[in-house]
């Protein structure tokens, strides 16, 4: 879906950073991945320190340029991430459906992101490893394969099977709770990974995309990204040397 | 949590303030195992950026920390009205990003080329700096026909004058006469290649610089508090001498135009030179650097191979505050306990309840909208009280960041003042200013002082190399009010110290993601 070779319209076009937080090996450099190069790694080693991508996300109206920023979740020292968060206008805390001390972990990332981070930051809870809860085979054989889009269905139908350990339902109830957006994927699968992202773009309110990044709560009336000086390309000189472009 | 004892390193780079951090981020692609602690439970140093309650936990608990070394006679003033709902008031605590050390940089200074080299510029906005204003006490000059701004109802002030923006400027003024006119094309023309005509200035090099242009160029008095101010010297102008000026004066005028019309220089937004160092240490994380916050180097136990030979040491046996024994092959940057030194400047910074857009007219047709501007007080322009030669005073530098720059709300704006008067008088003298430069500025309604922090600064020494060179001399980063090319100079030395035969070109970097294919430009 992403960046499909549409060819390049003069739609709008904004930035907007992203940071993925989470406990070690919930899968959020494998959700990256998924949504970056539709691809999958059975055993994905650790991240360490933190990765940046970059992907884009077409909308109607709008193309939305993800910056990522993921962190390492087994980052031993807790002093990264602010470094990450600062400035973020979405995040994505990701937990384990078969781990419930993840959600746990998830809990208080959300917490700090609430407290620390910019205020009007748009976060996304998500449950990952989906596919470790559907019975390969069984009742529900529709999602046997993960039909992409799990539109209007039901994951609850497979509450009690297998690995799940962290109930939907409960999940949900947080997420609702603390005005988040919810999902529950497959970086495997693929399963609601691009959804994920579409919903995140389409819920950053249109006032903070014209600057990137509002410190929230500004009305950024009418500006555009040309606010910025840019420091390559375009002008007449150009810094001397060291300018790769 | 994990622990650091018993952990070897390449290097061990101490304080996340810029000049560490650019090191961080020149060995970020090295393969060097890295260490970057900072004492401090934020990023930034002397750099830093802080919301509200960030500036209030600092003012509260600077005595425990460790960079008190840096600062002193931390205070924070908010005023006291805004209860009722028409008064302006603060917004919230994060809706603002306060630098502590906030700077310009010039268009020219390797430090933009360094971060567009290293691709770190992607993750960074930088904003224009517009017009520059000169304070003149007078509320009405005498020579020329110009109104002066409403001096009917209020008290007197003074007002702001324009610092001409390059020849075109000079050349359309009004208010210039003739003759002056003339004498300020001569010295404009002359700094653009001042190196090449020793002859004109050899003799005045370490004598003032006011009177090199009144003896070489014959530029009316009224001239030369504009052409200080471009400066941005900390001393009073009869110390301000001509090879410290023509540098500083040809650096301004040669940037203009670089990055577009009519501006010479850019301010990082989110935060100042805090949005720099932060953008530098994650791509060192990124490279796999490993960051401790809240963590100091306690001591320095001693070489590692406690053989004889004193010449082929393999590096040190070091330990941190909670008593972490650690080796590293190097270590760089801030001391622990640096000796103790006077204040060299007090500083303040002050929110503002309105954008006071008159400091803010366009810079030209087709350049971004300004998001800082210039209010120099030239020495002696201010006095303290009515005893006070107001002559000995030195300049006010105040920098006007509207909320373009991300570091207030909307609607507001964040004054950043600072002079070399310390104590008490110091910080009377920037209270002064900032009314000043608050009544001169026709706005209705009348500007407030929402918000103020002030604080003295000390120098310190940044960078030290304890592992390579003892015998280098720490680099002292002046509290300059534009960045210094001198601190990547030093940067670069110790990175090339640390990387040897291998060490390849400084900062020049390829994309780190695989998937650049698709634009950028
Ligand atoms: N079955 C299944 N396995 C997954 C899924 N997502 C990730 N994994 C696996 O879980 C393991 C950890 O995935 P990562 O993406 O590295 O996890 P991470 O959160 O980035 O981990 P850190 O970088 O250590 O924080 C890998 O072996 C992945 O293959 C998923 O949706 N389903
Ligand atoms: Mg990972």
């Amino acid at each position: 879906m992403a960046d499909s070779g549409a060819t390049a319209q003069p739609k709008p076009s904004s930035s907007v950073k992203l940071v993925l937080l989470g406990e070690a090996a919930v899968g959020k450099s494998s959700l990256v991945m998924r949504f970056v190069n539709n691809d999958f790694q059975e055993n994905k080693e650790p991240t360490i320190g933190a990765a940046f991508l970059t992907q884009k996300c077409n909308l109607p109206t709008r193309t939305i340029k993800f910056e990522i920023w993921d962190t390492a979740g087994q980052e031993r020292f807790a002093s990264l991430a602010p470094m990450y968060y600062r400035n973020a206008q979405a995040a994505l805390v990701v937990y384990d459906i078969t781990k419930p001390s993840s959600l746990i972990k998830a809990q208080h990332w959300v917490a700090e992101l609430q407290r620390q981070a910019s205020p009007g930051i748009v976060i996304a809870l998500v449950g990952n490893k989906y596919d470790l809860a559907s019975p390969s085979s069984g009742d529900s054989a529709e999602d046997a394969d993960a039909a992409p889009a799990a539109e209007g269905e039901n994951p609850e139908e497979e509450e009690g099977a297998d690995a799940r350990r962290v109930p939907t339902k409960t999940a949900k109830a947080y997420a609702d709770e603390e005005s988040l957006l919810f999902f529950e994927t497959s970086a495997k699968t693929g399963m609601n990974v691009a959804e994920v992202f579409t919903a995140i773009a389409n819920a950053i309110p249109e006032t903070s995309l014209k600057g990137p990044r509002g410190v929230g709560g500004q009305t950024n009336l009418g500006r555009q990204e040309d606010n910025r000086v840019n420091l390559v390309g375009g002008r007449t000189e150009g810094p001397k040397e060291g300018c790769a472009c | 949590m994990d622990t650091l004892d018993g952990t070897e390193w390449d290097v061990l780079i101490v304080g996340t303030g810029l000049p560490q951090s650019l090191l961080a981020l020149a060995l970020s692609r090295s393969g060097k195992k890295i260490l970057h602690i900072d004492e401090n439970g934020y990023y930034g140093g002397t750099e830093a950026a802080f919301s509200l309650q960030e500036a209030e936990e600092w003012e509260k608990h600077i005595d425990e920390d460790v960079s008190a070394a840096a600062f002193s006679n931390i205070s924070i003033t908010k005023s006291e009205s805004a209860v009722s709902e028409t008064t302006p008031s603060l917004s919230f605590s994060r809706a603002y990003s306060l630098a502590l050390s906030p700077q310009l940089i010039y268009a020219r200074s390797t430090l933009l080329q360094y971060l567009v080299s290293s691709k770190v510029y992607r993750q960074l906005e930088f904003l224009a700096v517009g017009s520059w204003w000169v304070y003149s006490a007078e509320s009405d000059n005498m020579d020329n026909g110009e109104p002066s701004i409403s001096s009917e109802s209020g008290p007197r002030h003074g007002r702001l004058l324009k610092v001409p923006n390059g020849r075109e400027d000079v050349f359309q003024d009004q208010v210039l006469d003739f003759k002056a006119k003339r004498a300020l094309m001569r010295f404009l023309r002359f700094i653009t290649e001042y190196e090449e005509q020793m002859e004109m200035w050899e003799d005045h090099r370490t004598k003032a610089f006011p009177t090199f242009l009144s003896e070489q160029f014959k530029i009316p008095i009224t001239l030369h508090a504009p052409l200080l101010a471009l400066t941005l010297s900390p001393s009073v102008s009869s110390q301000t001498t001509t090879e410290y000026a023509l540098p500083r004066i040809a650096r301004h005028l040669r940037s203009i135009g670089l990055f577009g019309a009519g501006f010479g220089s850019v301010i990082p937004k989110w935060g100042g030179m805090s949005e720099i160092t932060q953008v530098a240490c994650r791509a060192s994380a990124v490279g796999g650097g490993v960051y401790v916050l809240g963590k100091r180097l306690s001591c320095i136990d001693g070489p590692t191979s406690a053989d004889n030979s004193e010449e082929e040491t393999s590096g040190f046996r070091l330990r941190l505050n909670d008593g972490e024994a650690i080796s590293a092959q190097h270590v760089v940057g801030e001391l622990s306990r640096p000796p103790i030194s006077s204040a060299t400047c007090c500083k303040s910074i002050t929110i503002v309840s309105s954008p006071l857009p008159p400091l803010f007219p366009p810079i030209a047709e087709d350049a971004p909208p300004p998001a800082c501007a210039v209010v120099v007080f030239p020495s002696g322009s201010l006095p303290l009280d009515a005893d006070e030669q107001a002559a000995e005073l030195p300049p006010i530098y105040i920098f006007i960041h509207n909320s373009d720059a991300g570091e207030c709300a909307a609607g507001q704006s964040v004054l950043y003042a600072s002079t070399t008067l310390t104590g008490e008088k110091g910080f009377q003298l920037l209270k002064k200013a900032v009314r000043a430069l608050l009544l001169s500025v026709d706005v209705t309604p009348a500007p407030n002082v929402l918000w103020t922090l002030q604080y003295e600064q000390h120098p310190r020494p940044l960078i030290s190399l304890l592992a390579l060179d003892p015998d280098e001399r720490p680099l002292d980063l002046l509290t300059d009010l534009a960045f210094d090319d001198s601190v990547l100079d030093h940067v670069k030395g110790i990175w090339q110290q640390i990387m040897g035969d291998s060490a390849g070109d400084f900062l020049v970097f390829e994309d780190r993601e695989a998937n650049q294919g698709d634009d950028d430009e």
